[in-house]
């Protein structure tokens, strides 16, 4: 793709543009503003093509990071913060192990990640689940998912990085 | 060595919840300590693996070709820099790029903008004068309507007053034919005796109105004459009786033979049932 093959930026979409744009919907719960998004982010890909590593847990990381981002960008220049994202984010995150088996992926390898990704976060006890959920696609800072989970800042911190490193070590041979 | 408040610290920057000072420090941190930097790239990779939490929902078909289409008509980096494998990578000729060049984009910028913005302010402009108009237009048709509205209001009252005119002006006309003539009483024992005569020469018909005429004995009748010059006697305009307490009458008559034109009206005192020309005494005569 850094050398402006198109083709490969097809494949490329063919095998993220699913976790990508169900990242950016579920941070907006609007689908007409995560496909902006994600269009945004595959040309941002095809524009730095050159400058990636070449291996593909950094691109999907980078992605994934990028998405979130511009996600959670708009999610903030939305006018009425507070009232929006009470109304962005169901108490409920929707993640639910069992409905969340992966469709026929062209990289196989991803959905296999997927599927271990979520195994492992099913694995993690909920509290520790919920923070990291909240963490990542609610745009909220660390007093907000304090206060939105009833608990001291340091309890949710601590959630956080023990939820981190529980997956990490669960998902090492995957990362 | 990382201990448990940079690691802590290390998977908020993972998932972007640093802020302020905070931030500054662990920054700061993570410029000297290579060890931190590794950490922090395992955190977010593990981070990442969320995106494989949300719940799965396939992007429209389109969106693919929307990509596509945006990346042909943007060439990346790599093929602007030219990359190219290194053995048979070339110095690159470099063509100087002119520092005015972006001085002279910004300055058609301005002027488009200043352009657009003129173009901008007269389509308002003209929005608000056509408004105006219109404005103006809907008055003067409201005012029209009214102005029409009051001339037919006066049309209607001019021709109820003409007809009502007409009707005036017609009624003096047939009054102007109209014979009327007042009848004084020629008796000395009833001399308050009053009666007058209306006659139509149009239709040859009369009205008598008589007061105060005193009531006659049952073989005795009061009889109208119509004197016209034409006729050597008057000519008869019927009999009539008067009513006994009040000694009026009302009596509408007619001639017995055609009347051109009538000089006078008399009443004289008959035998019952009339007599074909006056016997008795005038009773009342036309002054």
């Amino acid at each position: 793709m850094a050398g402006g093959d198109r083709d490969a930026l097809a494949e490329l979409y063919d095998r993220l543009s699913r976790p990508l744009y169900s990242t950016a919907r579920h941070i907006l719960n609007d689908a007409s503003e995560a496909q902006d998004v994600v269009h945004d982010v595959f040309l941002a890909l095809w524009q730095s093509a050159a400058s990636f590593d070449a291996a593909r847990g950094a691109v999907f990381s980078w992605a994934v990071a990028l998405t979130r981002n511009r996600s959670i960008d708009r999610l903030r220049t939305r006018t009425n913060r507070a009232r929006l994202l009470g109304g962005s984010i169901p108490d409920d995150l929707g993640y639910d192990s069992e409905a969340g088996a992966p469709g026929i992926h062209d990289w196989a390898e991803l959905g296999e990640r997927a599927d271990a990704v979520r195994t492992a976060v099913d694995a993690l006890p909920p509290e520790q689940r919920r923070a990291l959920e909240l963490a990542f696609f609610s745009g909220l800072t660390q007093k907000e998912i304090a206060e939105r989970l009833n608990e001291p800042i340091g309890t949710i911190k601590a959630r956080i990085r023990r939820g981190l490193l529980k997956l990490r070590d669960m998902l090492a041979h995957r990362l | 060595m990382i201990d448990d408040r940079l690691e802590e610290l290390a998977a908020l920057h993972a998932l972007d919840l640093l802020e302020g000072a905070e931030l500054e420090r662990f920054m700061a941190e993570l410029q000297r300590n290579p060890e931190l930097r590794s950490r922090v790239g395992d955190m977010r990779r593990a981070a990442a693996g969320l995106a494989h939490v949300a719940p799965e929902a396939d992007p429209p078909a389109a969106l693919r070709a929307r990509i596509l289409a945006s990346a042909s008509a943007s060439p990346n980096r790599g093929q602007d820099s030219g990359i190219a494998p290194a053995e048979s990578a070339k110095p690159a000729r470099v063509i100087p790029f002119p520092s005015w060049v972006p001085w002279l984009a910004a300055a058609c910028f301005g002027v488009a903008a200043v352009w657009s913005g003129g173009l901008f302010l007269a389509a308002r402009s003209e929005n608000a004068s056509l408004r105006e108009q219109q404005r103006l237009a809907r008055l003067g048709l409201e005012q029209t309507r009214g102005q029409l509205a009051d001339a037919t209001r006066l049309l209607a009252e001019s021709g109820r007053e003409i007809a009502e005119l007409g009707a005036r002006l017609k009624a003096e006309g047939d009054l102007a034919h109209f014979k009327i003539s007042m009848l004084a009483s020629m008796l000395g024992n009833s001399p308050a005796a009053l009666a007058v005569a209306v006659w139509d020469p149009t239709r040859e018909e009369g009205v008598l109105a008589v007061s105060r005429l005193p009531a006659l004995e049952a073989a005795k009748d009061y009889q109208l004459w119509v004197i016209d010059p034409q006729y050597p006697s008057p000519v008869s305009g019927g009999v009539f009786a008067v009513d006994p307490v009040s000694g009026e009458a009302h009596v509408v008559f007619r001639a017995d033979r055609p009347v051109k034109s009538i000089a006078k009206f008399a009443v004289s005192l008959e035998r019952k049932g009339g007599a074909t020309k006056p016997e008795g005494p005038i009773v009342l005569l036309s002054q």
